[in-house]
């Protein structure tokens, strides 16, 4: 089998984007990503997590060519909620493992600003259980709620502690061309801000965000970043089932096939980007990745530094559904090469994209 | 109206799978039991349990527009089967863990002026409070 | 076996409340006035994700626990409710499901004003009777409206109870049964208008005292019954002053009627009215008493029914159930603001 190289790549500042069609922007962005790549394609996977919902768009990679004139180009949509940026890399790079195909492209799009908050809250609420969790009224922030009001309780800490999640997310974003919010922010600011669900806050919350993400996967070339392998795992259990709430199952379960077959551990990590759609999932992204230990993570922002979502993470950076798979996977690898972002000491970065409430994560490997 | 109308057992009466062969109760319910098998049968859950966490949402869809906040609670009920539900009837902060809770019969959604009422499970503090 | 009568009784009332006081404010009323003609202190309002539907199954749930039955063997429901979310569409349809009750079951919703509950004890007697169903089940239910403004905002409230019909295990045996009905029209509400009209006065003398007393002497002439004979007298309930000028137009001692009134604290409950004063006389109850129940409902008629109680209603008021009074010390207070809007009469445009 044929590794995998990362050939080039493009992002799109996330934000309000309402004057771009869904089908446009992301051609726009394939577009400077195939021109990055000096590639053509010879397949499209399209990661989307509303492009049916809130753009009633479905076929949406065939509207995508249609825009770039380029046809008879096989074109596969892969959907795992806000975690399909990941699953379409996973496809993407099983379809060059194979060698059915020789260069690929991934475009992870989304907007979410087409629709109005309620509305907005109404889509991310379909990644729950339809009948027995969206029908009630809950949605993926209201578990994020239970969840870090049990982690709090559990390891000792005050709500204070978790909101420095965020000022560390808006410290790493500052240096990120293509983050939504591009300022730091004071632990007041977060302490204070707006109860969403409570505990948590507004400043808990990964905003939702435009965007669209490419990246060009090659099996003939022979250098840049490489994937070194990937993993997909799923949580079965519901969610008032699951023994214990301060651990993402999905992600522990990746993250161990992920490291094995790529013959790591959590200490060779020097850049992890990971699904924070809400602060504690990033802070339990951070243990279940086996960065810190259990319980630790909070401990270990108060007292520094973590190469943890140096792009911004879903705080700063934006939270762009389920193109923001594809745009960690670019963060990574031009973390790694030092590309618009500042370059990591180190050779191996992670990805960590995750759908619904610690329902399907994929894991992602990456090295030079 | 399919949708809801199919659901009613479990709505109106927490009707779960049980598995015939190892016992274990499944809610929401499965096609089939982790421990294999697939011959299960309806059970109905207790209308009693206590309250493990619940929090207040705040940022609701547009059917609970005019109900925020909502107060969304997890639920064991007396034979150990974990349920989430609204909480109704209730000051959050007189809610703790361990609260003694009852399941109660409410509206859900209303389908606009003309459209289906539905109606489902929902939780309320035993005793009052 | 005995003879028929019920098996057993349920109750619910929402758990909040507005006073009198309250309401006056917004519409200018002199309270203490208000209260000393009604003699409503405060009354039952549904929460915002109740209603008529809702609060029937509650009551129908809790006289099922108190039963002890499996509620397969209920073979009738009857659902009596003036205030039914839906013009056509069953409530009894959804006691069906709600409840676990069997498919093979008499069902229907039923009309009368605040008399339909009551008419559904009847067709649940009479069908018990006859050896048809085993068990017959009535629930009057309602979340009644008064227009905004008017005076019967002041009294119509929230609130179902339930009774269960059986022959065996009985708790309060059926000794007699009669009716008195006349085209009277008194208080209606015409298709598709939000509140109901009535006759003020008219309510009164040509209609609610003509058909109480109507069917409660009737019933005691026909049968031979003297006011001495019963041990509580519950009437229909719009307001504190009706049943007790009822009482003494029949020469009934107000001690005896007194115990089964619950307007005072939570307003009238319509097609709960009666049937939940009966259910607060039945919580407390000795084997021996006798109960003569005269529910009143618009348009207009009575129903007057005499139960003696049994040996067997001790264990039954020990099931564990809530308890009349237990609700109605379960309360809290709203404003009028949240009572507009949990009582669901803030209109959006659409």
């Amino acid at each position: 089998m044929k590794d995998v190289f990362i050939a080039g790549a493009a992002l799109y500042q996330a934000g309000r984007h309402y004057g771009k069609n869904i089908d446009d922007m992301a051609a726009e962005i394939l577009d400077k990503a195939l021109t990055d790549a000096k590639a053509d394609i010879d397949a499209l996977f399209v990661a989307s997590s509303t492009t049916e919902l809130a753009n009633k768009q479905q076929l949406l990679g065939a509207y995508i060519l249609e825009s770039l004139g380029l046809d008879k180009i096989p074109v596969y949509r892969v959907e795992n909620g806000d975690g399909s940026g990941g699953a379409a890399v996973a496809l993407a790079y099983h379809a060059l493992r194979s060698e059915e195909h020789n260069c690929v492209a991934v475009v992870g799009v989304d907007k979410p600003n087409d629709v109005l908050s309620n509305q907005q809250q109404d889509i991310y609420a379909t990644t729950l259980d339809t009948y027995f969790e969206r029908y009630f009224g809950f949605t993926p922030l209201s578990y994020a709620a239970l969840m870090a009001k049990m982690y709090l309780k559990k390891y000792e800490y005050k709500y204070e502690d978790l909101a420095r999640w965020a000022v560390l997310m808006h410290s790493h974003g500052v240096g990120n061309p293509y983050a939504y919010f591009r300022r730091q922010v004071k632990l007041e600011d977060a302490v204070n801000s707006e109860l969403v669900s409570e505990p948590l806050r507004l400043y808990d919350v990964g905003p939702l965000a435009d965007g669209a993400a490419a990246v060009v996967l090659c099996n003939n070339k022979k250098e840049g970043p490489r994937i070194l392998s990937i993993a997909t795992s799923t949580n079965a259990m519901a969610f008032s089932s699951r023994p214990e709430y301060d651990i993402l199952y999905s992600l522990s379960e990746a993250a161990r096939r992920a490291f094995e077959k790529a013959k790591i551990t959590p200490r060779d990590i020097a850049t992890a980007e990971v699904h924070d759609s809400f602060s504690v999932f990033g802070v339990l992204a951070v243990e279940s990745l086996g960065l810190v230990k259990r319980g630790e993570a909070l401990a270990a922002i108060k007292d520094g530094d973590l190469p943890v979502n140096l792009s911004g993470g879903f705080k700063s950076r934006g939270n762009m559904l389920g193109a923001t798979g594809v745009y960690q996977i670019v963060e990574v690898a031009w973390q790694l090469t030092g590309r618009e972002f500042k370059r990591v000491d180190g050779n191996y970065g992670v990805v960590h994209s995750m759908g619904g409430v610690d329902k399907i994560s994929t894991v992602v490997v990456v090295g030079i | 109206m399919p949708i809801y109308w199919r659901n009613i057992p479990h709505y109106y009466r927490l009707a779960a799978r049980r598995c015939k062969k190892c016992g274990a109760a499944h809610f929401p319910p499965v096609v089939r039991c982790r421990c294999g098998s697939t011959e299960l049968e309806n059970v109905e859950l207790p209308h009693e349990g206590r309250l493990i966490e619940y929090t207040v949402l705040h940022q609701v869809g547009t059917d609970f527009l005019k109900q925020k906040p909502l107060i969304i609670g997890l639920v064991e009920l007396s034979n150990g089967v974990r349920v989430t539900g609204q909480i109704v009837d209730a000051q959050p902060d007189k809610l703790t863990p361990g609260t003694k809770m009852e399941v109660v019969f409410r509206r859900v959604i209303v389908d606009g002026k003309h459209g289906l009422v539905m109606y489902g499970y929902k939780f309320r503090p035993v005793g009052g409070i | 076996m005995s003879r028929v009568g019920i098996v057993s009784w349920g109750a619910y009332i929402p758990k909040y409340r507005i006073r009198t006081e309250e309401v006056a404010r917004i519409w200018g009323d002199d309270p203490m006035r208000i209260v000393d003609v009604y003699l409503v202190d405060e009354k039952s309002v549904e929460g915002f994700d109740e209603d008529a539907v809702t609060i029937a199954v509650e009551a129908a749930r809790r006289a099922i626990r108190r039963a002890g039955i499996d509620p397969r063997r209920i073979g009738a429901v009857y659902a009596g409710t003036e205030s039914k979310p839906y013009a056509v569409k069953p409530i009894s349809s959804i006691l069906v499901d709600a409840l676990g009750l069997s498919n093979n079951v008499f069902a229907v919703d039923m009309e009368f004003a605040c008399k339909a509950g009551s008419e559904g004890l009847v067709a649940a007697i009479g069908l018990v009777e006859s050896g048809r169903v085993e068990y017959g089940m009535t629930v009057g239910t309602d979340t009644s409206q008064g227009e905004p403004g008017e005076h019967l905002e002041y009294s119509a409230s929230s609130g179902g109870a339930a009774l269960i019909v059986g022959k065996d295990g009985v708790v309060a045996e059926l000794e007699a049964m009669y009716s008195f009905v006349s085209d009277t029209p008194d208080f209606w509400r015409r298709e598709g208008s939000p509140y109901p009209m009535h006759g003020e006065g008219f309510t009164g003398e040509p209609a609610y005292f003509r058909h109480i007393v109507g069917a409660a002497r009737g019933l005691m002439e026909k049968y031979g019954y003297k006011p001495s004979d019963f041990t509580y007298v519950v009437f229909h309930q719009p307001n504190g002053r009706f049943p007790v000028r009822a009482a003494s137009m029949l020469n009934i001692p107000i001690e005896k009627v007194k115990p089964g009134i619950v307007v005072t604290h939570i307003g009238n409950t319509y097609n709960a009215s009666a049937l939940m004063g009966f259910a607060k006389v039945l919580d407390a109850a000795r084997p021996g008493d006798k109960i003569l129940l005269v529910p009143f409902g618009s348009g207009a008629g009575s129903n007057a029914f005499v139960f003696t109680v049994t040996d067997v209603i001790t264990e039954r008021q020990r099931a564990g159930v809530p308890t009349v009074e237990e609700m109605l010390r379960d309360k809290i207070y709203v404003d009028y603001a949240q009572y507009l809007k949990m009582r669901k009469m803030i209109k959006l445009f659409e």
